[in-house]
């Protein structure tokens, strides 16, 4: 039985203690109180018409009219006359009125007055017993009624301590119900914190409940911090703050895999020449403040733009790879922009000359390296800060202009989205789930996400993408038992749209929306973390998973993240490649792995290539991987 | 007495009840205790008597209790005279406001016997009960208001005789104060009766006989009956 049913009993119980102890107490006063009047007036009355009739003549008709006078002008059930030996004389009776008293009450409160009794003298001599009993009905209508001005103000009572106790209860139940969603939380892993209610008892349970999860979320801030400072040895330059070679080359390597990253884009190499010399000039402080400068800068544009990245590869190379958007001569443009007014504010001449290339996808990395080393050469030879950029191959775009480009992704829309799918799998080699992209019917052909996701963006498609991928994607369940991940984009998220028809499309598929993983970019919820957060508390009820795919750039805001109710984690391919003879990289994993773990968190690691890296990362604790190295194990069932 | 008593299954529920609902109304229940007996309890005269009039007092209710004693085998004339001429020749006729500095006080007989002294009420009261003792049925026995006209001027007063009825509709015997020995009525020309009285059918329902009704401390009559009880006479 809940406590609010308990408090509910109790509270009916105590009325009808109360009502039925007035009741009673209250009708057996009347009647006691009634009885005794009613007896007393027998008495009296009888003694009174005894001593009238002793003193006259026994003349029948004078005693006749005496006893009929009496028992005319008062309230009187019955007056009778008997003689010594106990025969009738005389006597006057009416029936007893009740009125509109149900009998049973009648019967329940029956009172019972003995009749008066006086002797009437003849001389010396007993002429006869007078017996006197009063009317007494109209007793039965006055309790009946005041029982019923009881019931009636009970009634009330009743309504109005129902009243009190149904806002105390409210009162109550509202933190409760925080108190046990809290606790729930916890339960599940998610250290949430609920505001304080009024009630003590409660308060103090939601204080302590409170200070638990924000211990576990300093611990967490502390673990994650840890993590993010081993991560950035591994993949910052010291002295810029930006992706090292390494992680630059992870990085560039994927994206050229990738059929979901990038169709085209260019890669820029930024030369600072004769760091020596300029260190001997300028005095290292200095060199390393210019350095610094040209570093942020190339950063703030990589920002600018998704998907891109900035990098240092070495002490005077700087890197930018711009996917998608913008052409190799509006980079150039770009660069010269920003970057010259930085040299020119150096007290020395600065030469800085700048390499610029086309990139496509799937072209090798090394070839595309060396011919970005050839523009840069030539850039160099050419002297001052002259900026080299490849000639322009055969366009592969597959549509001219933006209006064509417009008209052939709704048409693609509205033709449907088929769904690729790439198998994820567990520690043990079962299937966690499907990871699926959209492909679009673009010029005949079933098109990877590379090839239109920049042109979805940028004519602000993207939630109905998402929406049609979504829709896939369910019916696809429908059919079968395999779970399936979607991305969802930036802009889906923030949209209270895109929100809104999300959920009548689960609330439609309610028992496919169990099977139904949802991820997004890293970087995408931690920067929109108020939307993320809403769109997990929206989606929670619906049973379907959420997760975070690229996960590892800012993997120390995730302690922000954990109240929501993540459920998986993929980790970025950056962190990924290559595992098996990193130590430090297996070092941060593993407490990436750990950490998720104590959340109740799966991770997950991305990008995985090879066989050894797949066992290393099953050994550091990953729950699942995917990438080519589980593709083509699983190739045959699954392409 | 002419209508049933409450149902009994309603009675023994509410009491239930009452008892449930604890010493708030126990008052209630009083009014259901049993039918006292009608036997005198010595015992309790005594200490009663010991306590308010001291060791003259106890010797007067020794002598009352041994005359009881001495009268229960004898014929109801003996008991008759006995009774009359024990109160006659023990208590000395004063007037209420002499011995209680009250107008009108009915004493019981252990008050009277206490002080040695009463008026017409306190004799008749005290005969009327002492034959009681004997087992004469009440209803033969009415206390009777009479005119008494004293000495040749035709003084009338107030006065207060016991009557001894044969039967109901007869003429009765007379047990008076003034008059030492016993005469039927119709030889007292002296007095003229006006009404009459008795305890019969007082208690009738029950809860009348009930110490704690504060309806018996209304009536002198019903008054000096509860003290009576309360000494220990009936």
């Amino acid at each position: 039985m809940s406590l609010i049913t308990k408090l509910w009993l109790s509270i009916a119980a105590v009325l009808l203690l109360a009502f039925g102890g007035s009741l009673i107490v209250g009708l057996s006063t009347s009647r006691h109180y009634i009885e005794q009047e009613v007896r007393i007036k027998n008495e009296d009355n009888a003694n009174a018409l005894a001593l009238s009739m002793s003193q006259l003549d026994k003349d029948p008709v004078t005693i006749e009219l005496l006893l009929s006078a009496q028992f005319d002008t008062g309230h009187y059930q019955r007056i009778e006359l008997r003689d010594p030996q106990g025969n009738l004389i005389l006597r006057r009776e009416a029936s007893p009125f009740i009125g509109d008293v149900p009998a049973w009450f009648v019967n329940l409160a029956r009172i019972t007055v003995p009749a008066g009794n006086a002797v009437v003298q003849d001389n010396w001599r007993q002429y006869g017993t007078l017996t006197l009993q009063s009317q007494h009905s109209y007793a039965y209508r006055s309790l009946w009624r005041s029982s019923q001005q009881l019931v009636t103000w009970f009634a009330f009572a009743a309504l109005i301590s129902m009243l009190i106790a149904w806002l105390l209860v409210l009162q109550v139940r509202r933190p409760l119900s925080a108190v046990i969603a809290q606790a729930n939380d916890i339960g599940n892993r998610r250290f949430t914190t609920s505001p304080e209610p009024k009630t003590r008892e409660l308060r103090d349970l939601v204080m302590a409940m409170n200070r638990l999860s924000g211990s576990v979320r300093q611990m967490l801030t502390r673990e994650s911090a840890q993590l993010e400072e081993l991560r950035r040895k591994l993949q910052q330059d010291e002295t810029t703050g930006i992706a090292n070679r390494a992680y630059f080359m992870t990085r560039l390597e994927y994206m050229l895999e990738s059929d979901e990253e990038l169709h085209h884009g260019c890669l820029a190499l930024v030369r600072v020449t004769d760091l020596e010399g300029l260190n001997e000039g300028m005095g290292r402080p200095e060199t390393d403040r210019l350095l610094h400068d040209l570093a942020t800068t190339l950063h703030q544009f990589a920002l600018e733009y998704p998907g891109s990245q900035a990098g240092r590869l070495n002490g005077s190379d700087f890197a930018l790879l711009v996917p998608n958007d913008l052409s190799s001569d509006d980079v150039a443009h770009q660069l010269k922009r920003r970057l010259h007014p930085i040299a020119d504010r150096q007290p020395v001449l600065l030469n800085l000359p700048i390499g610029i290339v086309d990139i496509s996808r799937h072209e090798s990395r090394d070839v595309l390296l060396s011919r970005l080393d050839g523009e840069l050469a030539k850039a160099e030879r050419r002297g001052g800060r002259t900026v080299c950029v490849a000639d322009q191959k055969a366009n592969h775009l597959l549509f001219s202009t933006h209006a064509e480009w417009r008209s052939a992704l709704e048409t693609a829309l509205a033709h449907g989205v088929q769904l690729a799918s790439y198998p994820v799998m567990d520690a043990i080699g079962n299937l966690l789930h499907d990871e699926c992209p959209s492909r679009l019917w673009l010029a005949g052909e079933w098109r990877p996400a590379g090839v239109y996701l920049g042109w979805i963006s940028r004519f602000g498609m993207d939630d109905a993408l998402d929406l049609a991928s979504i829709t896939s994607a369910l019916h696809c369940l429908e059919k079968s038992e395999t779970p399936l991940a979607l991305n969802l984009s930036s802009r889906a998220i923030s949209s209270t749209g895109f929100r809104q028809r999300l959920i009548e499309l689960l609330r439609a598929y309610p028992r496919e929306a169990k099977r139904l993983w949802l991820e997004l970019p890293e970087s995408v919820a931690i920067h929109h973390m108020e939307d993320f957060k809403s769109l997990c508390h929206d989606l929670r009820r619906f049973e379907c998973r959420i997760g975070l795919e690229h996960v590892g750039q800012q993997f120390t805001r995730l302690a922000d993240l954990q109240d929501s109710g993540l459920s998986y984690l993929k980790f970025d391919t950056s962190l990924t490649r290559g595992v098996d003879h990193q130590p430090a990289q297996q070092t941060l994993l593993r407490g990436m792995a750990t950490l998720s773990h104590s959340l109740g968190i799966l991770a997950i690691a991305e990008g995985v290539s090879t066989p050894e890296e797949h066992r290393v990362l099953i050994e550091l604790g990953m729950d699942g991987v995917t990438g080519t190295a589980v593709n083509s194990a699983d190739q045959e069932s699954h392409d | 007495m002419a209508r049933p008593l409450a149902s009994p299954t309603f009675r023994r529920q509410r009491r239930q009840l009452l008892m449930g609902l604890g010493s708030l109304l126990t008052g209630a229940c009083l009014g259901l205790s049993p039918q006292v007996a009608a036997a005198p309890d010595p015992a309790r005269l005594r200490q009663v008597m010991q306590s308010r009039f001291g060791a003259e007092g106890t010797a007067a209710l020794n002598d009352w209790l041994a005359l009881i004693d001495r009268l229960q085998p004898l014929g109801i004339a003996a008991q008759l005279r006995g009774v009359n001429d024990f109160f006659n020749q023990r208590i000395r006729w004063l007037d209420d406001r002499a011995i209680w500095q009250q107008e009108d006080y009915w004493a019981t007989p252990l008050e009277t016997l206490g002080k040695g002294d009463g008026d017409c009420e306190d004799f008749t009261i005290a005969k009327y009960i002492t034959l009681m003792q004997l087992g004469i049925p009440i209803e033969r026995l009415r206390l009777i208001y009479v005119r008494a006209s004293i000495g040749r001027g035709g003084l009338s007063q107030a006065h207060m005789v016991l009557g001894y009825y044969q039967l109901p509709g007869a003429e009765p015997q007379v047990l008076d104060n003034l008059v030492e020995t016993i005469q039927p009525a119709s030889e007292r020309i002296d007095l003229t009766p006006v009404f009459s009285f008795n305890s019969n059918g007082l208690w009738a329902g029950g809860s009348s006989r009930s110490r704690a009704d504060p309806v018996q401390r209304l009536s002198r009559w019903r008054s000096v009956l509860a003290r009576m009880q309360e000494q220990g006479f009936l």
